[in-house]
């Protein structure tokens, strides 16, 4: 007993074994060998070629027209009064020939340019609460989330405030092929989260558009907002100043040369700053609208991954690098200096 | 313009400063301090990082300043080898040497129960040669030089014996501790010194008359002429033998004795000279012992004048010096003795590996010049090949200014003789520098010049031949000159210093570098109290230095060069989402994303990167210690490799925000619906999250599981923080903005096919430029990564010391011819005299006896005191 406890003190402080404080705790060590470096290179490149193809090929299929008339549907030379004219006729008529057979549903959208929907400003005017929830009458609280379009000019609230939901779109589109006029299906155009849940189904618009400046569409007030789609469409903020947005689908298939005629109620305003508007009809497959930039760039991507491997394959062969040759540390490199 | 540039401020990495203090903390508290490589089992002592701090400055340390005594040395001067009669005795093996025989690829054992049972190892006495020991000596081809030999170790000294009067209990009471080895290997050799009074000595001689014998003879002790000034250089005892014969013994410095030989017996006298260069370059303290006999009448007329000389009033030491001349010549010489100054266990290894590594060690010393030489010569710091500058106070020019005695014309004299010499050495290290760059140079100045060095009109010139030099000593240097010549480098030579002391006369060089390191488990404790690490044994510097630091440095290089990228990254992307917005100040992403970017997303995997990352094992690190120069020249933390990881941010940031935008427009899935901004952001902040942390794993040397589960697990812990977030709608800070964000994404195709081509083509470039690097332009450890590629694990392999088969004679006889022969010049003679004991006493104005009598004396008077004088302490 007592050797061992004498034995124990003089080694008291010994600090005990583990793997980590000796810090050597088992490890993978990868090396960028050359075989793994063309391994790697090969095996993006035999990856993504074939996805980037797929997406392609899909994003081909797609057939997309897309139809500006901002300037075509104004005529008058005061482009900016015309627009704010509410008397004036503002129908406009747009033909539109299908160079490819477009199986339905062929969405509608309308594109904007242009338009900051992502400015501060603008995407941080908008009450979630009020939306959502009929009884949210806090006026300081909405005044703060809304400015400047919390409410109308003798203070009471508006339902729904803020500067989104004032500039909401209001263009129209009446669509008819070969003469024949088809209806817009407007439903299910947004997002069932959206609808369910950020926008109230008895929350009804209360002094919509009743203030002194108008800044497009009017809403129903009879419907609740949950129903008022294009709202909600409009409410979900583009990314970037040109961006599309969901106006509708055409449920039937048109055929190769038909000829589509689209009646514009050109109600909104991109005059004023220079935006500019469209309209676009466009088949969908997996991949969604037509976007080849996917597709390309991972054509592009896997293209190059391939043309590295070779290359390095080459350099390889060129000027072979022998692995772990004790001639490349900077100490021996010097030495072999010396003796020159 | 305000909101805009608060857009930015996550550029700046708050929580890196948390990080790295956590990281040096776990550096320090479990890896330096359990560090069992740097466990001393004799003293029980670990290493204990008393700072955390400075792990990184640890790898980057490009002068180290040591201490002498008590960090190279134990102080402990042993009785190591002997030369009589032009035969060498003794079979030990200097660590200098088995260093040599290492480094030609032998392993030599000296395990102690391999030597012959008449091997002594006792305090002062480290000796074993059969043919001398017990008697043994009577057979060999000259035992009368062996007897003179013997019975000149046991009466020309000044050594007085305590305690009981037998071999086993007494002890020697000496001025130095060379004397009380050279007395103790007289007591070994069968010639035991145990009495001493005013008149005699008393020694029990042993196998004179025949083997066995045993007789008590009283020498008569007529005169001694001290070992008192750095001229003489010896110390003479005339003696009268019990049948009357007057022998003088003389012991002294080689050079000293041969002048005062008397002609003659060339053959000893040649071999004698290359023994004691044999045990000068292996690190051994020589002396030389020669004996005269004297005749009635010479001694008589000398008695007469010797009296005279002690009796005058003026000037008595130098005249005491002159009659000394008169006698001590026409000596017979017997032999020398080689003192081993005890070396701390590794310390030339140490030394040695510390030099491969780039770095450059200085010796500052308290003791004298010899001394400080022959240590550096037992540490490998100078060998026979090296260049050496000396500048030194003893020369002809200064004693004899010092003979005039204006301290103003001395001090006039001695810097001028500095200033030209420092100014011609400076001159010729350069030229050789660019004639020969492989020779190497060593400077050695005393404290006097030094003091006169540091003046600022010299100190450039010091500063410059220093640096130019591979090694530097000190010696008789005071504390203060310790800790000037630290700051010296430190603000002259703008490079990481690091100073190793265990002595209170340590703390102002320990407190001066950059570095302070502490012996440890030893008596005095102020070194330790003022030191950054404490260490147990000097040569636990090389884990210190070339595992932890070097480790340290490439782990916080990385850390704080990965924190940069991975914040700039994140910001450029919102910088990029600046100009879509109209200059507006629009977040790119979420507040919560924003804030927990750093502290949940993208923290761990940092962390384990700054302690698990190693590019080498520890064995390797030791073995190649070259390595160790990518931290002295700050390798991983240049502009360059900053700007590296900036462009690679700038090219990712670009990515994630072009790509993923120009991606997510028009329509997604067949209902053709279309994201909005924050669907954007959040597909963007899920590739950055991916791929900063990918990017992590591409950079480390060795990824442990710790790696894959803090990578796998921060990912994890995004999607787990976006699959809760954006389920529950609360009415603050806008957060419904992302609500359902992430399920709307999933339900796309378009979030997998961005989140495999996104990562993949943000970390393309930085893929491609590893691969090129490594390939075209490997770093050092790179090239070593691939050379032991295919070993085993390495805790399998170390600690298996390797072997040799050769016999220990066989060892040893090869660690002989491993010496360096060609014409030596060093002979190592480095006795310590008492008189330096005093050295700082008298530059403070204390008066303290500094005649070896009377520093016998006064330890005879402490009967107590066990501890022989420590004399020499630096």
């Amino acid at each position: 007993m007592s050797v061992s406890g004498s034995e124990s003190a003089a080694s008291a402080n010994k600090p005990k074994y583990s793997k980590f404080t000796q810090q050597e705790l088992p490890a993978c060590k990868p090396l960028l060998t050359p075989g793994i470096v063309i391994g790697a290179f090969s095996l993006i490149g035999i990856i993504f070629v074939p996805i980037g193809l797929a997406s392609l090929s899909a994003s081909q299929e797609i057939v997309e027209l897309i139809d500006r008339y901002d300037e075509e549907c104004v005529t008058a030379s005061d482009k900016i009064g015309f627009i704010q004219d509410s008397k004036a006729n503002k129908a406009c008529t747009r033909k539109i020939t299908v160079p490819k057979p477009m199986k339905g549903p062929i969405h509608v959208y309308y594109q904007l340019e242009n338009f900051y929907q992502n400015h501060r400003r603008y995407v941080q005017s908008r009450s979630d609460q009020q939306l959502r929830d009929k009884d949210y009458k806090d006026p300081k609280a909405v005044a703060k989330a809304c400015d400047p379009e919390a409410t109308t000019g003798d203070g009471s609230l508006i339902v729904p405030c803020g500067l989104i939901a004032w500039s909401l779109f209001n263009d129209t589109y009446a669509f008819s092929v070969n003469k024949k006029s088809v209806t817009v299906n407007k439903k299910d155009i947004a997002w069932a989260s959206d609808k369910n849940s950020k926008f109230g189904s008895n929350v009804f618009p209360v002094n919509f558009q009743k203030g002194g400046l108008i800044g497009g569409g009017n809403l129903n007030d009879k419907l609740p907002l949950s129903e008022q789609e294009d709202l909600i469409v409009w409410m979900r903020t583009a990314a970037l100043p040109t961006f599309r947005k969901l106006y509708g689908r055409i449920e039937t298939d048109i055929m190769a040369s038909d000829e589509i005629t689209v009646v514009i109620q050109n109600n909104y305003n991109t005059y004023s700053f220079g935006g500019t508007k469209a309209v676009v009809l466009s088949t969908a497959s997996w991949i969604g609208g037509k976007n080849n930039f996917i597709g390309v760039a991972y054509v592009a991507v896997g293209g190059i991954c391939l043309l590295l491997a070779m290359g390095f394959v080459v350099l390889y062969v060129v000027k072979p690098r022998a692995l772990g040759d004790p001639a490349y540390l900077s100490w021996n490199k010097e030495a072999a200096e010396y003796s020159h | 313009m305000f909101t805009l540039i608060t857009l930015y401020s996550t550029i700046i990495p708050i929580s890196l400063y948390v990080s790295i203090e956590m990281i040096k903390f776990i550096q320090c508290a479990q890896f330096i301090n359990n560090d069992l490589n740097m466990y001393h089992a004799e003293s029980n002592t670990p290493a204990l990082a008393r700072t955390s701090n400075l792990n990184e400055e640890l790898g980057q340390v490009e002068y180290i300043f040591s201490d002498k005594t008590g960090t190279l040395t134990r102080n402990l001067m042993e009785f190591f080898k002997c030369s009589i009669g032009g035969e060498i005795y003794g079979t030990g093996i200097t660590e200098i040497e088995k260093g040599g025989a290492e480094r030609a690829g032998v392993r030599i054992d000296d395990d102690e129960d391999k030597r012959s049972a008449t091997a002594v190892h006792e305090k002062g006495f480290n000796f074993d040669d059969t043919r001398i020991m017990r008697g043994a000596w009577r057979n060999e081809p000259n035992p009368e030089a062996c007897m003179e030999f013997f019975r000149c170790l046991a009466i020309c000294h000044t050594v007085l014996p305590e305690g009981e009067e037998t071999p086993e209990k007494i002890t020697y009471q000496a001025a130095s501790p060379d004397e009380a080895a050279l007395v103790a290997a007289a007591k070994n050799f069968g010639f035991f010194f145990y009495r001493r009074t005013p008149t005699t000595v008393m020694v029990r001689e042993s196998h004179v008359d025949r083997m066995g014998s045993m007789q008590d003879v009283a020498y008569e002790i007529l005169n001694v002429l001290e070992f008192n000034s750095s001229t003489r250089k010896r110390q003479s005892v005339v003696c009268r033998f019990p049948n009357g014969k007057l022998v003088l013994y003389c012991k002294g410095a080689d050079n000293v004795i041969y002048e005062r030989l008397a002609d003659g017996n060339y053959d000893i006298k040649k071999t004698s000279r290359e023994h004691l260069e044999q045990f000068g370059s292996a690190g051994l303290r020589t002396l030389c012992l020669a004996y005269r006999d004297l005749s009635m009448d010479q001694y008589k007329s000398w008695n007469e004048k010797f009296v005279q000389a002690k009796s005058s009033l003026r000037d008595r030491d130098k005249k005491l010096d002159e009659v000394a001349e008169l006698i001590e010549k026409d000596l017979i010489l017997i032999g020398c003795t080689a003192i081993e100054d005890k070396l701390q266990e590794g310390v030339p290894a140490c030394i040695e590996t510390l030099s491969a590594a780039g770095i450059k060690i200085w010796v500052l010393t308290g003791d004298k010049m010899e001394t400080a030489i022959n240590i550096a010569y037992a540490c490998s710091l100078v060998n026979n090949d090296t260049k050496q500058f000396i500048i030194s106070s003893e020369t002809d020019t200064i004693r004899e200014a010092e003979d005039r005695g204006d301290p103003v014309e001395i001090a006039r004299v001695i810097k001028e003789s500095v200033k030209q010499s420092l100014r011609s050495y400076l001159e010729e290290a350069r030229r050789s520098l660019s004639n020969t760059p492989e020779r190497k140079l060593a400077f050695i100045i005393d404290g006097r010049c030094l003091m006169y060095a540091l003046d600022p009109a010299l100190r450039v010139n010091l500063l410059g031949l220093s640096l130019i030099c591979h090694s530097v000593v000190c010696c008789r240097v005071s504390p203060l000159q310790k800790a000037q010549v630290t700051s010296l480098v430190r603000k002259g030579a703008r490079k990481i210093t690091l100073s190793i002391g265990d002595g209170a006369n340590d703390v102002s060089m320990i407190q001066a570098a950059h570095v302070g390191i502490g012996i440890s488990g030893q008596e005095g404790m102020q070194a330790v109290m003022a030191s950054d690490f404490a260490i147990a044994q000097f040569r636990y510097l090389t884990d210190l230095l070339l595992v932890h630091g070097r480790w340290s440095y490439l782990r916080l290089c990385k850390v704080i060069t990965y924190f940069f990228y991975k914040n700039l990254t994140f910001t450029l992307t919102q910088f990029w989402f600046t100009f879509q917005t109209g200059f507006s100040g629009q977040r790119f992403y979420d507040d919560w994303f924003q804030s927990l970017y750093n502290v949940i997303f993208t923290a761990l995997p940092v962390i384990m990167v700054g302690l698990f990352d190693k590019d080498v094992s520890a064995s390797l690190s030791k073995k190649y210690p070259q390595l160790y120069q990518e931290g002295i020249r700050n390798t991983f933390f240049k502009w360059k490799v900053i700007a590296v990881w900036g462009f690679f941010a700038f090219y990712q940031s670009i990515v994630f925000y072009y790509f993923t935008a120009a991606a997510s427009q028009h329509g997604h899935g067949s209902s053709g619906k279309i994201l909005g901004q924050w669907d954007v952001s959040t597909m963007a902040f899920t590739c950055v999250v991916v791929t900063v942390n990918l990017r992590l794993l591409m950079s480390c040397n060795s990824i442990t599981r710790w790696h894959y589960f803090s990578v796998a697990g921060s990912i994890a812990a995004w999607f787990l923080f976006i699959f809760i977030y954006s389920a529950i709608m609360t009415s603050f800070d806008r957060q419904e903005n992302v609500y359902f964000v992430i399920y709307v994404l999933m339900s796309t195709f378009f979030f997998y096919l961005t989140l495999i081509l996104v990562p993949v083509i943000a970390l393309f470039g930085d893929f491609l430029y590893l691969s090129l690097q490594r390939w075209l332009f490997p770093y050092d450890y790179q090239v070593v990564q691939e050379m032991h590629k295919d070993d085993p694990h390495e805790y399998s392999m170390i600690r298996l010391p390797e072997r040799s088969h050769l016999s220990p004679e066989e060892a040893r006889s090869y660690a002989i011819s491993m010496l360096p022969r060609e014409n030596s010049k060093h002979t190592g003679f480095a006795f310590d005299s008492p008189g330096y004991e005093s050295f700082f006493a008298s530059q403070q104005g204390v008066c303290v006896p500094h005649k070896p009598w009377d520093v016998a004396r006064r330890a005879s008077m402490k009967q107590q005191r066990q501890q022989p004088q420590r004399t020499g302490r630096s």
